[in-house]
């Protein structure tokens, strides 16, 4: 703790103001004046017409829609709690309007864990941990039948892991070693999963309650939480593109952290297959768009080996087949 | 001296659709309504937003 504080200090120069002009101007600023102005509350949602559309939904296809939502909510509270390093980071680099946007993030994440605290509870009538987990589809259950790729657990495994470095190397208290540290992990956070694994399985729930003509509520919610979703994920690669342009050779950085979780991105695996009169080939198209959308804003060119395996359409990942 | 139009890329596979407006608000609509329209999906604001670059205009 003595190190962390001698180099905040050293970092920020004893500041006592961090306002100025130009941070006011600034995309991390934009992005909690945003927020601010965006403040939703899940308890203002109505959530009687889903309690109707639940009970006459049949249950195999409530089984299918949970095994996508209650991850959903397993990972918002992941997320949650594994944003505390970067806001330990922006306070080591004295980015007080990383601190200011990070600060409407955290609050964020916890709403939208909340919001399906609330949703589960209302509608689906589950809540406690023992009554959600036999819901919960462990990623790594999903394999690769041919085993070229090996499906990691990301959100459960790699991001506390990535958290944990960015933890200790804002400890270790060397500026350097702290944005390295703040770029892989805002890579893996916010481009990896937030920004190109996730965004089919939030398009998927959302079209399903399109073609079910139900669950109005659970649509709104996924709705509000995209809108939060596209200020988090283009906040961490507006970090990372200003990171790689002080340093060009960290472009490396951004393509390590894909590769080691490329085989969780390139098929959708078996929670996302859930729901069977949907057109899967859209979500898997729609992701190279998010990748190079992702590796867009980042500043960095796009690894078209990985585009070609998400389109490969030899690529299908099964649950419970021994990759090899 | 030209005016500057904000344009925006599609990065869907197989498409590269430019989409050029004279706001931000414009070119979030038109950005929308073409992925709307050609890949039955959607962008976000702040997607498109961070997506788009300042050109010159033809007109």
């Amino acid at each position: 703790m003595t190190e962390l504080t001698a180099a905040a200090q050293e970092a920020n120069g004893h500041q006592k103001f961090h306002f100025t002009r130009e941070m006011m101007r600034g995309n991390a600023y934009r992005k909690y004046e945003k927020a601010i102005n965006a403040i939703w509350n899940p308890r203002d949602l109505d959530y009687s017409q889903d309690i109707e559309d639940w009970a006459r939904i049949p249950e195999d296809r409530r089984e299918a829609l949970l095994g996508l939502t209650v991850r959903f909510f397993a990972g918002e509270q992941a997320v949650a709690e594994n944003l505390v390093p970067m806001i330990e980071a922006a306070w080591a680099l004295s980015r007080f309007d990383w601190l200011m946007y990070l600060s409407t993030f955290v609050m964020e994440e916890c709403k939208h864990a909340e919001f399906f605290a609330v949703w589960h509870e209302r509608v689906a009538g589950i809540l406690e941990p023992d009554e959600l987990a036999p819901y919960f589809l462990e990623r790594e259950k999903t394999v690769d039948p041919t085993g070229r790729f090996e499906l990691k657990e990301v959100v459960h495994e790699g991001i506390p892991r990535y958290a944990g470095e960015l933890t200790a190397a804002v400890h270790g208290g060397d500026r350097e070693e702290i944005e390295r540290a703040f770029l892989r992990f805002a890579t893996l956070y916010n481009g990896h999963v937030e920004g190109v694994l996730t965004m089919p399985s939030y398009e998927i729930v959302v079209d399903t309650c399109a073609a079910w003509n139900a669950l109005p509520a659970l649509s709104a919610g996924y709705h509000r939480i995209l809108s939060d979703e596209g200020r988090h994920i283009t906040f961490g690669t507006s970090a990372v593109r200003e990171l790689i342009a002080a340093h060009p050779d960290w472009e490396q950085l951004v393509h390590d952290v894909f590769d080691e979780f490329r085989g969780t991105i390139v098929g959708l695996v078996e929670y996302q297959k859930a729901v069977p009169e949907l057109d899967l080939q859209k979500y898997q198209v729609g992701k190279v768009r998010h990748y190079r959308n992702r590796c867009r804003e980042m500043g960095v060119t796009p690894d078209e080996t990985l585009v070609d395996q998400i389109l490969d359409p030899s690529i299908d990942f099964v649950v419970g087949v021994t990759a090899g | 001296m030209a005016a500057k139009k904000k344009q925006f890329v599609c990065l869907e596979a197989g498409c590269q659709q430019v989409i050029q407006a004279d706001t931000d608000e414009d070119l979030v609509s038109a950005v929308q309504e073409h992925v709307s329209k050609a890949h039955n999906s959607f962008e976000l604001d702040e997607f498109i937003l961070a997506g788009a670059t300042e050109v010159e205009s033809d007109s």
